[in-house]
């Protein structure tokens, strides 16, 4: 909410005038100043004037004489701007006076013409770039009076934001009580009561839904005339915000600003057998409302209605037809108070976020329609020249009475602790207008303003409020002792080694799009497509939560790639969502931590060219290992099938024997889905089985012996894998193996359909002695005869 | 040659010689067979008894120093060889000819870890808690109305799952963890829960549909407004430097009661505002909501408000990191450019 310091000062007469220092104030006691806008009065002797005459210069043609009236004097100057013809009311410097920009206006002669001062454009004035011509200003600019006083200046003015629980605070008189009540000074309420006539009102209201409506004040304005709103008012509506109509609508839009009752304003002439009628929407009821919009009513719509039909909706915008308009005469003033989620729901059913649904889905004072619409009537009155009776329809369907709330002072200790001296507590809650009574319970009375204050603990917040939060002192309590849990521990172990072998951390949106689930052509029946949708999607992209952590990867490969960056490897930790419950007690669904990487281009050490070793599945399981190594995890993999992955490059993870992801390739069909080409390499695994906890790691002495080492090449059936192989070999001897790695792997012509040769380097040490030439020559024979169990055959024999 | 000249002679020899072979010949020319030293132990057998001991010692003395001197020189020669040749192995160590680099923690992760262990310190624990939740967590056990505006759909994102009932909803904030928290565990409590949150907000340069909060909740038997004050002022002062001062302004949030906004004092100009890009010339940066628990949500997750009192927070993690690091884009924590994750470090 925008407010005018000038303004303000119609109500209250602050201590201070420093922006800066009201602006503290106003953040501290809960009214946060978005910006302050400071508008400085930078002219003198620049007068609003009047253009009495225009005629041609008779030494040039790009320039016009023309005779101005300051309302002291007229004077004649030259001017070079053809935006404007007799009668314009303009901003004029006279000669002596500067401007903003520190130029002299004087006398000169321009083509042998004498040109007494300057009319000014909007730069000139320093208002704005605009220089294709001179400011013209509205035809009802006073002439004579200064510019500065014209649009009001100096001013200040504060855009607050206004928190929900506030609504009347959405109003000059709010803030105004506020700011009294933090400086303890006094406000004063601006005048309600209209100059009335005797006549008896006419108008009938009657409320048929008493759960949307507490009270509606209708009040009668006759012999209206319909004009522009005086200056002063409508640069009092710019200032805030708002764009002036004509008299009677400024004036509804005035009192709201200033009293916080949101009015409207209809065309009693069109109102059917003078009657009002609050009711809900008949099923299929149009409106036409006031920004010509035709709009089909549902039956928890709140309308307010003729003897005939809805003409407009309640506490949020008028109808077109009973709309005031240049004709109209005679002026029905509507004041009412509506329950706030009624409101609420039908603004934003039908788009319509007004100034006036703002503040009465917040909660407007119920007790405040009858002053705000005398107030409305004597401003009109004044305004219009038309006449209200003193009698006006008030309607009430339920009565709010101020509340009462019991306040112990040790509550007050007990929250904010010892900084607020109880003593305080009365005067502090009687500043803010509530009555106190008792020492210890305080009984405190609230105003229906303050709809947010029903608890003790309410007002002990109103008190630190007031108090001033800047007064508390600061101290720190410690809990009982905290730290990462091993679960959290674990799960930064994963991350160190991860980025430690060259992955940088993603973060993606928690979202899948169509594109994810065709890209991955998941069977109907995988849980990968059994996605969760989202109700209210803000778009396609955004409209189903992930089941898996891989499209996002990719996603982000592509985003990379397309920026020219080809060698990238990144991992991502975060939720998954499926289509079950979390467990038995759970009703949310089951949305378990992933661990998932991608790695396009190369990855690991870089050589003079540049170049890394070229992704592939390889990278993938190297990755893994690395992993499941430094996190002491018993493992182990074997080939798998899974949507989105290379069928012959793709492994199931298995640790402890449990199932817990896969890593490999990316299917290339999939990967050229995301603008993705060579080999990617990719897995996704489950956080939980990584990071739990698992026994210590136990020492395993080194031997003091030397090794014997024996490289051997078996021919082995071509589907065997060679982990099979090595964990069949060194079976018998596995206490004294040291290492057992394949380094050679060859299909080729020499070899038997169907068989494959796998070359593996054993090596074995004793922990108690040296292995003699015997021993050695025992281990290689077990090592052969263990082989054939897999249909393995030693090569070259 | 009497043994006195041998030494002096090794010295020469030992020096002119330019290579090891040549430095064995000297070598064989004074302690080989036909060398002095052994013509002076072949004359040690034929003197005198009572004149062997001495001239037997001189003789060992003389032959210990030649041996030093060449050995001396067979070093020197060593490293003068390997000098040569190293020479030649000579390097450009500026030229970037292997490469081993690490990849980096997301910034979002450093700034999760960095927030949790200020707060570890302190005492606190860390907890994680569900991202698709129910609706009696997000909003009813934290005192949020049932028509309250935050629970529409133009605010929050709902799910199609479950019982229509449990309006299942992707959290709007971290907060739904107090409830659960207090829940599972008695007082005193204190802990931080990071994570995700989510938003019915389009994606601009400010805002995000998923973005991360930390909240911070602690429950004891007397904590107050001060703790609250006194605890953000530590917080605040180890994450952005000793010299950051804080304000709690008054604010309103269902969950708490007093409820206010935390301000802290801009980094960059000291709290001046001159001139200052990041806070705007305010000299403050709104870092965090927070407040007194409100005695409703003790109710609701069966606490006893009148025994405890307690203080709640929540942050924005994007916010913090973007403050801290100068970043004024917040695309840049979703679109996972290497070039911008490099940077993390």
């Amino acid at each position: 909410m925008k407010v005018s310091l000038r303004w303000l000062a119609d109500y209250i007469d602050l201590p201070t005038k420093d922006p800066g220092e009201l602006k503290y104030v106003l953040d501290l006691i809960g009214h946060k100043v978005e910006s302050v806008d400071v508008l400085d009065a930078r002219w003198t002797d620049v007068f609003v004037a009047q253009v009495d005459e225009i005629r041609p210069h008779p030494n040039a043609d790009k320039v016009r004489l023309c005779k101005v009236s300051t309302g002291r004097e007229q004077i004649e100057v030259v001017c070079g701007a053809w935006n404007f013809e007799t009668g314009a009311k303009v901003a004029f410097a006279v000669p002596g006076a500067t401007l903003p920009d520190g130029m002299e206006i004087g006398r000169r002669q321009i083509r042998g013409v004498e040109s007494a001062g300057m009319i000014l454009s909007e730069r000139e004035l320093g208002l704005g770039d605009d220089h294709t011509g001179i400011l013209v200003l509205d035809a009802d600019a006073p002439v004579g009076v200064e510019f500065t006083e014209l649009v009001a200046l100096p001013d200040v003015i504060f855009d607050l934001e206004i928190t929900s629980n506030r609504p009347d605070a959405m109003s000059m008189i709010g803030i105004a009580r506020d700011l009294a009540a933090y400086y303890d000074i006094p406000y004063s309420l601006p005048p309600t009561d209209p100059p009335t006539s005797g006549e008896a009102p006419r108008i009938k209201v009657r409320i048929e839904d008493p759960t949307g409506c507490y009270r509606f004040v209708a009040r009668e304005l006759r012999g209206a005339t319909i004009a522009p709103s005086p200056f002063w008012l409508r640069q009092r509506l710019r200032a805030a915000g708002v764009r002036p109509i004509s008299n009677v609508v400024d004036v509804t839009n005035y009192v709201m600003l200033e009293l916080g009752q949101p009015l409207h304003a209809f065309d009693l002439d069109k109102v059917a057998e003078e009657s009002i009628i609050v009711r809900r929407a008949l099923p299929g009821e149009r409106l036409v409302t006031l920004d010509g919009v035709e709009r089909t009513l549902v039956s928890d719509d709140l309308v307010v209605a003729d003897a005939v039909k809805a003409s407009g909706l309640a506490g949020t915008m008028g109808g077109e037809e009973s709309e005031v308009s240049a004709s109209t005469k005679r002026v029905l003033i509507e004041a009412a108070a509506w329950d706030p989620p009624t409101i609420m729901y039908m603004s934003r059913r039908h788009g319509l976020l007004s100034e006036a649904s703002r503040r009465f889905e917040r909660g407007v004072d119920p007790n405040l329609p009858p002053d705000a619409a005398s107030r409305a009537a004597r401003l009109m009155v004044e305004l219009t020249g038309g006449t209200t009776p003193a009698a006006f329809v008030d309607e009430i369907a339920r009565i709010v009475e101020p509340g009462r709330i019991e306040l112990s002072l040790s509550e007050v200790t007990r929250i904010l602790g010892d900084d607020v001296p109880l003593a305080e507590v009365a005067p502090l809650l009687r500043r803010l207008r509530f009555g106190v009574e008792g020492t210890d319970p305080l009984s405190v009375t609230v105003p229906t303003y303050r709809p947010d204050l029903t608890r003790p603990v309410d007002l002990v917040e109103e008190v630190a409020r007031l108090f001033g939060l800047d007064r508390f002192a600061e101290t720190v309590p410690t809990g009982p002792g905290g730290g990462w849990t091993v679960e959290q521990r674990r799960h930064r172990a994963v991350r160190r080694i991860l980025t430690g072998a060259g992955l940088s951390q993603a973060v993606n949106l928690a979202f899948l799009g169509l594109e994810d689930l065709e890209a991955f052509a998941y069977p109907s029946d995988h849980e990968g497509r059994q996605t969760i949708a989202v109700k209210n999607p803000l778009n396609d992209e955004l409209s189903s939560l992930r089941t898996s952590l891989v499209p996002g990867l990719l996603r982000s490969l592509r985003y990379n790639g397309a920026r020219g960056l080809t060698d990238v490897a990144l991992f991502e930790i975060g939720r998954v969502f499926h289509h079950r419950h979390w467990d038995e007690d759970s009703r949310v669904p089951d949305q378990p931590d992933r661990l998932a990487f991608a790695a396009t281009g190369g990855l690991g050490p870089r050589g003079l060219d540049g170049s890394a070793r070229p992704t592939d599945v390889h990278t993938a399981t190297a990755i893994w290992r690395l992993l499941g190594k430094g996190l002491n995890l018993d493992f182990e993999l074997k080939s798998a099938v899974h949507p989105g992955f290379h069928p012959g490059r793709t492994a199931d993870v298995f640790v402890a024997g449990q199932r817990i992801g896969h890593i490999g390739e990316i299917h290339p069909v999939t990967a050229a889905a995301y603008d993705l080409v060579g080999r990617i390499a990719a897995g996704e695994l489950d956080m939980s089985p990584i990071i739990a906890p698992v026994p210590d790691w136990q020492i395993n002495e080194p031997s003091p012996y030397p090794p014997v080492a024996f490289d051997l090449a078996f021919e082995v059936p071509a589907e065997l894998p060679a982990a099979d192989l090595v964990r069949a070999t060194v079976a018998p001897h596995a206490e004294q193996l040291e290492e057992a790695r394949v380094f050679d792997e060859y299909r080729g012509a020499n070899l038997p359909a169907g068989r494959k040769s796998l070359a593996i380097r054993y090596v074995f040490r004793a922990q108690d002695h040296t292995l003699t030439t015997e021993e050695a020559a025992d281990l290689r024979n077990d090592l052969i005869v263990a082989a054939q169990s897999v249909g393995a055959t030693l090569r070259g024999t | 040659m009497d043994l006195e000249q041998l030494v002096d002679a090794a010295l020469l020899k030992a020096t002119n010689a330019t290579g090891a072979a040549e430095l064995d010949a000297v070598e064989s020319e004074l302690t080989g067979r036909s060398s002095p030293i052994a013509d002076a132990r072949r004359q040690l057998g034929k003197m005198p008894a009572e004149e062997r001991p001495a001239f037997g010692a001189r003789v060992n003395e003389v032959t210990e120093r030649v041996k030093a001197i060449l050995a001396t020189r067979r070093a020197e020669l060593v490293r003068i060889e390997a000098d040569r040749l190293l020479e030649d192995d000579k390097v450009d160590v500026t030229l970037e000819a292997w490469t081993v680099a690490a990849g980096t923690e997301n910034l979002i992760q450093q700034t999760i870890d960095e927030v949790s262990e200020i707060f570890i310190g302190l005492g606190y624990r860390v907890a994680e808690g569900p991202e698709a939740e129910l609706g009696w967590y997000n909003f009813g056990a934290l005192n949020t109305p049932p028509d309250h505006p935050s629970r529409l759909e133009s605010d929050t994102l709902y799910l199609d799952y479950g019982d229509p009932a449990d309006e299942i909803l992707l959290r709007t904030q971290t907060s739904p963890m107090q409830a659960r928290y207090m829940e599972s565990y008695e007082p005193p409590v204190y802990v931080v829960v990071p994570g995700k949150t989510y938003r019915a907000d389009p994606i601009d340069a400010s805002h995000l549909p998923v973005f991360h909060q930390i909240e911070g909740l602690a429950v004891d038997t007397n904590i107050t407004v001060s703790d609250l004050k006194g605890t953000l002022a530590y917080f605040a002062r180890e994450f952005f430097g000793p010299q950051v001062v804080i304000r709690l302004r008054a604010h309103f949030f269902p969950f708490t009661e007093p409820s206010a906004e935390l301000d802290v004092s801009c980094f960059v100009c000291g709290g001046s505002g001159v001139n200052c890009r990041l806070c705007k010339g305010s000299g403050w940066l709104e870092m965090a909501g927070c407040g007194m628990v409100d005695p409703n949500v003790f109710e609701a997750v069966g606490y006893d408000p009148a025994t405890v009192t307690g203080f709640a927070f929540g942050m924005g993690v994007e916010r913090m990191a973007m403050v801290k690091h100068g970043i004024s884009n917040i695309r840049h924590f979703i679109d996972n450019d290497i070039r911008v994750l490099r940077q993390f470090r």
